[in-house]
């Protein structure tokens, strides 16, 4: 069944689960169902590479576990924002808007170039 | 860092994981069953999702890196893989533990004796001050002499140093309530312990008003294991009472713990302050005014200031010394000399060399045949690491399928590689633990080799040092022997690897021939060195001292250090030297001032008259009793033995008679009859040549069996003798006389104690204490080295006559002879053996030069040694592969052709 919506760029996952744990902790699941919602269905996450991302980012000490009651009343690991997490989170955001803006800025030139 | 620790938690981490995936699981499962999907298939569509399997590698990856695990799991595979063949497994461990143990060993002494920063505040600015040229003014003690005003002097050169110390070793007889005993004392500097950085354990340290002026400071500091030792850590030791050489002196402190003073080798019991010097040295003439006059007796250690450098501050000092070497000459006690030597004075030096170990006769005498056992023990090491290697290339052969199996399948080379290296890895440590296990046993049984007094500053203690020192040889020791085995392993074609049949491998057979060249040429480089060492220790034994050692008891006595002033301890030696000759065991006996083979002597320059004056160099020179020479069995070659007119009239000074021996005559007054002239100790103007030479003995070792020297002889009792050592001729056995000698004694003196008993053949052998440690230890060395190689030699060729059963069964069904087929396989033995002779030989010459210093009646390339060495090892190495030879002429050709 392939699917409309195109892969996660790679690399950016990383700064996705760091900018969704900014807004509140999260268990694994939820941070699959926060994924899909925030993109509105465009981004496909491979849920399977979910896991091997917040254990790295774990073990960078950007990210905090503990296991927690979930809203089902069952124990879930939770995942929250380090200080640590937070510094990087605003770094990527910023190497992000530049690298953005700076593909914006030639495919914009490059769209003046070809209508004229 | 954190993927190490990962692994010792792995078990936790992965029941986390487990159930954070489980939780993923169930929470997708009952939302898509909510949304109306069967449960089944949504199970099945979750699992495919999230790749379980999959997600678990990943994560996995995560905590350990890829090449962290993938090292575990191999590891844990050669483990279990060990484990399925002990014998292999056995023989291996043996060998690389062997290797490991000898060389930890060894490497400890070598750390404690000659690498070993002293325990003090920063060792690395210590340096040694050293005289470079001619000292002129004499002294006594050891190695590195300066005089006490020089230290003095030092002490003010503050762009330099932040101090400067002095300090003597020497012996003293303290009682502390029970009978005298002698015990090893530093004598120091004031600022000695200042200097060092060194504190107290209790009580307070030697410091600058103990020593302020002569006899200043009748105080000591214990060192810590004394206080444990002899005072069982008595808590109100500060304050009591010891009679050092029966002078009353007060403890006021013991020394921290772990500091042994500055001498490897030399543990001091207590330190004294120099000021007590006239109490430590009673009664010897060398020792008047010492802390004013320019006699050398101390090594001076000075600690620079944080911004010199020994070569700076050397150079800078240069000018301060020129100056200072005037002054010295103005001294009291500086001697009258000629123009000549005034002038190589003049040119002396001074020289600043790092000292962080401290300073250390014992150092001085075993660096060197430690170095050398050290270079064996890698040797032999090498040799195991070959040995395993060889094993480990018989055992890839084997797997050869298996590995070609592996490689079909898609494992890079790097990949088999790496798992052959961490085969011989594990291995390595495995061993390195095994030889961890052993070395303190092998470090005290070394220990054991020593004479006792070096031998109790020495530990056979395992330090932080020598389980790093293992790790890294271990480490080295598997990469060494797995390199080969693994890049074996990554060259070869895959194709032919697997095309050939089970169990016959090429197995590198090239390699394997290598290395066994290899091994025996190593093992022939031991092989002759253990053989030199051997017959430089039986040479010696044989040689003897040129007297005769066997029915000879020796002891001594120093009754000046029980407080006899030096007219009554001659008067005492004199009697028990008469007592003792009149015992009905002894046939006869004499005594000598200074003890013979000791390593030590007095010795002095002679001035000689003739016709002219000659000035002789250094003359080794001793004060013996009539009767010396028969004794010990020496003879008179001319003139006669001292007798009674040669004692000195009363009131008359200087001795009255000598006797030189023959290498004296040879040296210094060759073609003229010796009989009748007149000498005098000293090189100056002003000496006097008054003693007559009376005869002329023949020539014996005096300081140790190597040492021909020039020597002339006094008589004794003459009014001036601090202490003796008595040789007694004993009918029957030595021992037999101890207790005899101990009542005369006794009877004499019941407080004075005897130094030593020893018979002769003994102190021979205590001489030769370097000389049996190299022997033994390269000999069991060489013995080890050649069983390695031999059982290298014989794995080796056992493996190829299995490969060509087939070919050599071919041979014999088409008439060959069984000779023939033994023929064939020794001949690749003796190409193998001649080889290894062919590289060792150039070894041999090249390390020759090492240890000519240590050898003695034998070069390291004597033809008769190399030969022999060589044809035990071609019978031994051609015995091995006669074994496989047999073999292959037994080979059935039926059998062998059914083999396929």
């Amino acid at each position: 069944m392939p699917s409309p919506r195109f892969p996660i760029p790679q690399g950016t996952l990383d700064m996705l689960i760091l900018q969704i744990l900014s807004l509140e902790p999260a268990h694994g699941y939820g941070i699959a169902q926060r994924l899909e919602q925030i993109s509105r269905s465009v981004v496909q996450v491979n849920q399977g590479s979910l896991y091997p991302a917040l254990h790295r980012l774990e073990q960078k000490r950007w990210l905090r576990a503990e296991w927690k009651q979930s809203e089902t009343g069952r124990e879930a690991k939770f995942y929250s924002l380090t200080p640590a997490g937070r510094r990087q989170l605003a770094v990527e955001k910023d190497s992000w808007a530049r690298l953005s803006g700076a593909v914006n800025l030639i495919f914009g030139t490059a769209g003046e170039e070809g209508s004229r | 860092m954190i993927q190490l620790f990962n692994w010792f938690r792995r078990g936790a981490l992965e029941r986390g994981l487990d159930r954070e995936i489980q939780y993923h699981l169930d929470r997708r499962v009952a939302d898509l069953t909510a949304a109306g999907i069967p449960e089944p298939e949504a199970r099945r569509r979750v699992a495919v999702e999230l790749g379980l399997a999959q997600v678990r590698e990943e994560v996995r990856d995560v905590w350990l890196t890829r090449w962290l695990r993938d090292f575990i799991y191999d590891l844990r595979f050669s483990a279990r893989s060990f484990l399925r063949s002990p014998g292999f497994t056995a023989t291996t461990l043996l060998s690389l533990a062997l290797g490991i143990g000898a060389t930890t060993a060894i490497y400890s002494l070598v750390d404690q004796v000659i690498l070993h920063a002293l325990p003090v505040h920063d060792p690395a600015r210590l340096v040694l001050v050293d005289w470079k040229g001619d000292q002129v003014v004499g002294g006594f003690g050891s190695w590195n002499l300066m005089s006490y005003p020089m230290c003095r002097d030092l002490q003010q050169q503050t762009r330099f140093f932040d101090g400067v110390l002095c300090r003597a070793m020497t012996q003293v007889n303290l009682a502390s309530g029970g009978d005298p005993k002698p015990v090893a004392v530093e004598i120091v500097s004031g600022n000695y312990f200042a200097v060092l950085g060194v504190g107290a354990a209790l009580g307070r340290i030697i410091e600058e008003p103990d020593d302020a002026a002569p006899g200043a400071g009748p105080v000591v500091v214990l060192s810590n294991d004394f206080w444990q030792s002899e005072f069982g850590g008595a808590a109100d030791i500060v304050g009591r009472k010891l009679l050092i050489n029966q002078h009353p002196m007060t403890v006021v402190g013991v020394a921290a713990a772990g500091f042994h003073g500055v001498d490897v080798g030399a543990v001091p019991a207590l330190w004294i302050p120099a000021s007590m010097y006239a109490e430590v040295y009673p009664g010897s003439t060398d020792v008047q005014d010492i802390l004013h006059r320019p006699t050398t007796w101390m090594q001076i250690l000075a600690r620079l200031r944080p911004d010199q450098t020994p070569a700076r501050a050397q150079a800078a000092l240069q000018p301060w010394f020129k100056t200072w070497l005037r002054e010295n000459m103005l001294r009291p006690g500086f001697p009258a000399i000629t123009a000549d030597r005034r002038r190589r004075y003049l040119a002396s030096s001074l020289q600043l060399t790092s000292a962080p170990q401290g300073h250390s006769t014992l150092r001085r005498s075993l660096a060197q045949p430690l170095w050398v056992l050290l270079a064996a023990t890698s040797v032999l090491l090498g040799l195991a690491c070959l040995n395993v290697a060889g094993l480990f290339l018989a055992r890839g052969s084997a797997r050869g399928r298996e590995i070609g199996t592996r490689l079909a399948l898609g494992a890079s080379r790097g990949r088999i590689g790496r798992q052959l290296l961490a085969d011989s890895v594990l291995f390595a440590l495995a061993g390195g633990i095994l030889g961890v296990a052993v070395a303190p046993l092998a470090i005290r049984a070394l220990i054991a080799f020593l004479p006792p007094g070096e031998a109790n500053a020495l530990r056979g203690n395992l330090s932080i040092h020598l389980l790093a020192f293992a790790f890294l040889a271990s480490l080295a020791a598997g990469l060494l022997s797995g390199l080969a085995p693994a890049l074996h392993a990554g060259g070869g074609s895959l194709a032919s690897s697997l095309r050939e049949r089970g169990g016959t491998g090429s197995g590198g057979v090239r390699l394997r021939k290598l290395i066994v060249t290899l091994q025996v040429a190593f093992s022939l480089v031991l092989v002759i060195g253990a053989a030199l060492f051997v017959r430089t220790l039986t040479g010696l034994l044989a040689k003897g001292p040129g007297f005769e050692t066997s029915g000879i008891l020796s002891f001594a006595v120093a009754p000046v250090q029980t407080g006899y002033s030096v007219t009554d301890a001659a008067r005492l030696i004199r009697r028990l030297d008469e007592e003792v000759r009149a015992l009905p065991i002894a046939r006869s006996s004499a005594a000598a001032r200074w003890a013979f083979l000791t390593g030590g002597s007095w010795n002095n320059e002679m001035t000689i008259q003739t016709d002219r004056r000659i000035v002789t160099g250094n003359v080794h020179l001793n004060a013996v009793t009539p009767g010396f020479f028969t004794t010990l069995g020496i003879r008179i070659l001319d003139g006669r033995d001292f007798g009674a007119r040669d004692s000195r009239p009363a009131g008359k000074t200087g001795f009255r008679s000598a006797i030189v021996n023959e290498a004296f005559v040879k040296r210094y007054l060759a073609g003229r009859n010796p009989i009748g002239l007149r000498i005098g100790q000293g090189s100056g103007p002003d000496v006097k040549p008054g003693t007559e030479i009376i005869g002329v003995c023949a020539s014996f070792n005096y300081r140790g069996l190597r040492d021909d020297s020039e020597q002339a002889f006094f008589p004794m009792f003459e009014g001036a003798d601090a202490g003796a050592t008595f040789y007694i001729k004993v009918l029957g056995a030595p021992d037999q006389a101890i207790s005899s000698v101990r009542r005369i004694v006794r009877q004499a003196d019941p407080r004075l104690p005897i130094l030593w008993f020893r018979t002769l053949d003994d102190q021979v052998s205590r001489s030769l204490t370097n000389e049996r440690l190299l022997a033994t230890l390269s000999a069991s060395f060489g013995a080890l080295a050649l069983l390695l190689s031999l059982i290298g030699l014989y794995g080796v060729m056992s493996f190829v006559v299995t490969r060509r059963t087939r070919e050599i069964g071919i041979r014999l069904a088409l008439g060959a002879t069984g000779a023939s087929a033994i023929r064939l396989v020794l001949r690749d033995a003796a190409a193998m053996i001649a080889g290894g002779i062919a590289i060792a030989l150039p070894c041999v010459a090249a390390l020759g030069k090492l240890i000519r210093s240590q050898l003695f009646g034998v070069t390291a390339t004597d033809p008769a040694i190399v030969a022999a060495a060589a044809a035990v090892l071609a019978a031994g190495a051609l015995a091995a592969a006669f074994i496989p030879a047999w073999r292959a002429s037994n080979v059935s050709p039926t059998n062998a052709l059914r083999l396929e």
